[in-house]
């Protein structure tokens, strides 16, 4: 029992959205409109994928001139940088006078609210798109053959989650289209003070799919799309309810997925060995985008012991292993920061031993975030959950239990 | 002809005997070596005291979890060791514990060191799949028969420092014909025969570097060239094309036993993208890569490190997206070392080259 | 190329020797080339390669390094560890196949003004024949 209130969600799906023909497909139709964004939105730059020349792959790219858009791909096959990540390296150390939008997937900007609650991105001056996505392809499959990934793409594409080829996390990702949408009330208005944690969603999700929609998500996104010569003036409930259908089903996968999971890796015993493989490299760490430490404890030589040491420890059990404590390593890294996982994927797509790391820490985030209420990315204005508390709540793990007894708390602490 | 001990079993198992061996009569207090852990058959470098762990050691195991000088330096870094330990480790592995020696990273004291003359090692992502196991049985045969093994890491096949220099015991293993009858260890120092002493086997001498690897030093050095052949890195458009792919998830850097510092330049601050470099740079170019500075990171850790690569692969085998990152290193690594006339892990007491210098050397530069 | 073309140039040049070299240069006004940036350190030997890579990498057409002739350092070996780290880049360009000749060690004593301007001046005519630093446009460094 929480004095927490139940989510209302953001539910802030505008009723109307603005569309833009696609008559050369999608990603044609959203780098035109990033290019308008761009002449005319008031805007000095844009954060978005762009194609390295001569190569298959997509790099961040905080774009100047709009003819670099040409190249730009808001959906590239696979995440290679998180964007929450990118956001932070562009506006960490503050660019007040660059009034940028950052065009990411829906992940990414839950990563790059997070970052801000952490103060690692700067929000103030920048507007967040997001994007209805597709999913993306394991990281490795693509790298080892980028044309067959690419032709398979096409396939996710056009399927809308209905194929064997996305990466795990994006199998089972329910977050897939406008962020807020999952936790929010099903049906009836959204209230006035919704929260949200983008500016402009894009939806490819709609019932008219020679175009795609333009969802201005917050005033300062309807700001900027007015500033586009864009009318909002399509109804969203056909494209709400096909993403709500879809989300169900994805989110009932989710489930699935995480029960079966949970038969495979508790116990510390089966949780050992999961991580058993790991070499200690921490890829996962460093391309987690919530893990912004610059200097990682578990990247310094606090855990070095002396030899005497070491070799009390390998008698004890007969032998240790080296790197010692895998799972010291993950377990801490995982109680600093899945309360804001968003559950992205990254860390398992960079593992070069193909531990489950994002399976794992996912499925705990979906066990601990409700425990405080929160949801990873969700609302801008939701505090993170360790750095706020309220005085009556979790009483239930104190001993002796103070269940009802807060008045008295109150008085004592006055006394 | 250096002494040697025969023992006629598998070389593997011949190696664990003499570990065994070592373990009971008390010469040594501890084997750091490779052992399947027992829950879940993955392995990695362990030290083992008891007789019964050493059981589920794999001494010889074509596997490289974690580069093993970087281990025995986490070991041995805040204090030398007090008691005796045998460590088993491949003869990059053991230049690279050499270097970090030298840069007092850790020290040689009370180890004794064996190492086999190497037929390579597989990739960590066969190691995943367990498609390594289905081709031990091809792999022993070419390491036989002095052949290289298709399935090893491309370092591997392209490596011809195979064979350990200051190892006190080598272990005769690739291109040898016997490995899988008898075991053959080189006895290559004083400390490595004092060791052996009492050990089962019979002592003989034989030959460290037999003709017959002679074959095997050719294919790998005409591999090695075919490998820097390979990879595209010539000029800004080769660098850029290489290293397109890059996360900036440093793994290369995490793993390469010669990067020891604790808190890299470009794990700091000064490596993060400033608002005066946002301001400006992006009005030329048209945009910028963010995070940036990939290309500075590469090139940057190549010129602290390269002149000190020991080619163990390492780097190339943790990318997650197959940049070919020991490739590139060890092509300006043997350049560097050839300029300096330095071998990396060829005499703990040689200086690194960064720290010393010569008056009387490369007297032109400075001049013109 | 046209003719106003003014290459940037990046010059580490060692408190001791180069940079009152510089300055001997300006006070008998020797006619010093407008590319040169310089950046003052201590010690040749204090030119970590990184400065170098990164002022090539950000687009500097030339980086120049100075310090005092061998023998002469202040603190006795500085600029043997700066002739040690150039050799190592040059070497590092040319593998990578990178323009080796927009990088260079010279040695300037504290009373070679006249040198200080001679060599600046022709590794700025050097620089124009090159043309601009092909990385100065490059989005993806």
């Amino acid at each position: 029992m929480t004095p927490h209130q139940e989510r209302t969600g953001p539910g802030a799906v505008p009723a109307q959205a603005a569309f833009l023909p696609a008559p050369e497909g999608t990603k044609k139709a959203v780098t035109d409109f990033l290019k308008t964004l761009m002449d005319q939105g008031g805007l000095d730059a844009l954060l978005v994928p762009v194609e390295v020349p001569d190569t298959p792959f997509h790099a961040w790219v905080m774009v100047k001139k709009s003819e670099v858009l040409d190249k730009a791909h808001p959906l590239p096959p696979v995440m290679s940088v998180q964007g929450g990540r990118a956001l932070s390296s562009l506006t960490k150390h503050g660019t007040p006078w660059l009034h940028i939008a950052a065009v990411m997937r829906p992940c990414e900007a839950r990563a790059a609210v997070e970052l801000a609650k952490l103060k690692q991105v700067r929000l103030d001056n920048v507007v967040l798109i997001t994007i209805d996505c597709p999913g993306a392809l394991p990281l490795a499959e693509y790298v080892a053959d980028p044309e067959k990934g690419q032709e398979r793409y096409k396939t996710v594409a056009d399927t809308w989650h209905e194929n064997e080829f996305l990466r795990p996390a994006c199998a089972r990702c329910h977050r897939f289209s406008l962020t807020g949408l999952e936790d929010g009330p099903s049906e009836g208005p959204a209230p006035d003070d919704a929260p949200a944690s983008v500016d402009i969603h894009i939806g490819l999700l709609g019932e008219d799919q020679n175009g795609i929609l333009l969802l201005p998500v917050t005033p300062s996104g309807a700001e900027i799309l007015k500033k586009t010569g864009l009318e909002a003036d399509r109804p969203t409930a056909g494209w709400e309810s096909r993403v709500r259908d879809l989300l169900k089903k994805k989110k009932e996968k989710r489930q699935a997925a995480h029960e079966e999971f949970r038969k495979d890796i508790t116990g510390l015993d089966r949780f050992l060995t999961v991580f058993d493989p790991c070499i200690n490299c921490h890829n996962c760490m460093n391309v987690c985008p919530v893990c912004y430490c610059q200097q990682c404890y578990f990247d310094t030589q606090t855990q070095f012991c002396t030899s005497s040491v070491y070799m009390d420890r390998a008698r004890k059990r007969g032998a240790l292993r080296f790197p010692p404590d895998p799972l010291l390593f993950h377990l801490g890294r995982m109680s600093h920061m899945v309360l804001s996982c968003v559950s992205c994927g990254a860390c398992e797509d960079a593992c070069p031993v193909s531990i489950p790391v994002g399976k794992v820490f996912s499925w705990v985030a979906d066990e601990t975030q409700p425990a405080f209420g929160y949801s990873a990315g969700t609302d801008r204005g939701d505090p993170l959950p360790l750095q706020n508390f309220l005085k009556e709540e979790f009483c239930e793990i104190e001993t002796p239990s103070a269940c009802g007894q807060a008045q008295s708390t109150e008085v004592k602490e006055n006394a | 002809m250096p002494k040697a001990l025969k023992m006629d079993v598998e070389a593997s198992q011949g190696v664990k005997n003499f570990l065994k061996h070592l373990l009971e009569s008390g010469k040594v207090k501890g084997v750091f070596a490779l052992k399947k852990m027992n829950d879940s058959g993955a392995v990695s470098y362990s030290l083992i005291t008891s007789v019964e762990e050493l059981a589920s050691a794999e001494p010889l195991m074509p596997l490289m979890p974690e580069n093993a000088g970087q281990a025995l330096s986490r070991l041995t870094v805040k204090e030398a060791l007090k008691e005796p330990v045998a460590a088993v480790l491949r003869p990059c592995e053991l230049r690279a514990f050499t270097e970090l020696v030298k840069r007092v990273q850790g020290s040689e004291d009370n180890l004794l060191l064996i190492s086999p003359i190497c037929a390579g090692v597989f990739p960590l992502s066969s190691a995943t799949d367990g498609s390594w196991e289905k081709q031990m049985a091809s792999y022993a045969e070419s390491s036989r028969e002095g052949k290289i093994h298709p399935g090893v890491r491309k370092m591997c096949q392209a490596c011809t420092s195979f064979i350990p220099g200051r190892a006190d015991i080598t272990v005769a293993f690739a291109g040898r014909k016997d490995t899988g009858s008898s075991c053959h260890l080189i006895l290559d120092t004083p400390r490595g025969e004092e060791f052996a002493q009492g050990a089962p086997g019979t002592p003989e001498t034989v030959e460290k570097e037999p003709a017959e690897l002679a074959p095997l030093r050719e294919a790998r050095a005409a591999r090695r060239s075919e490998v820097f052949k390979e990879i595209d890195v010539q000029g800004q458009k080769g660098l850029i094309k290489t290293f397109a792919p890059c996360l900036g998830c440093h793994g290369c850097m995490h793993v390469c036993p010669i990067c020891h510092c604790v808190l890299c330049v470009f794990d700091s601050k000064m490596y993060e993208l400033q608002p005066w470099s946002i301001e400006s740079e992006p009005e030329s170019k048209g945009g910028i890569r963010v995070p940036s500075g990939t290309l500075f990171f590469h090139l940057g850790r190549m010129a602290h490190m390269a002149v000190s690569c020991v080619n163990c692969g390492m780097c190339s085998d943790v990318c997650p997206v197959n940049i070919p990152v020991s490739e590139v290193f060890s092509m300006v690594g043997d350049q560097l070392q050839k300029v300096f006339e330095y071998v990396p892990g060829r005499d703990v007491e040689e200086s690194v080259p960064s720290g010393t210098y010569k008056e009387d050397e490369f007297a032109g530069i400075g001049e013109q | 190329m046209s003719d106003a073309y003014n290459p940037r140039i990046v010059g580490f040049l060692c408190n001791w020797c180069a940079y009152t070299g510089a300055d001997l240069a300006g006070v008998s006004r020797a006619r010093v080339s407008s590319s040169l940036h310089a950046i003052r350190v201590m010690c040749s030997g204090r030119i970590d390669p990184l400065y170098v890579i990164m002022a090539y990498l950000k687009g500097a057409d030339g980086v120049m390094g100075m310090g005092c002739h061998p023998g002469d350092c202040h603190y006795l070996k500085g600029n043997y560890n700066a002739r040690r780290r150039f050799v190592m880049l040059e070497s590092i360009f040319k593998t990578l196949g990178l323009d080796g000749k927009r990088i260079g060690l010279w040695w300037v004593s504290a009373s070679e003004g006249k040198r200080f301007a001679q060599v600046t001046n022709e590794f700025t005519e050097l620089m124009k024949t090159k043309g601009p630093n092909p990385f100065r446009e490059e989005m993806f460094i």
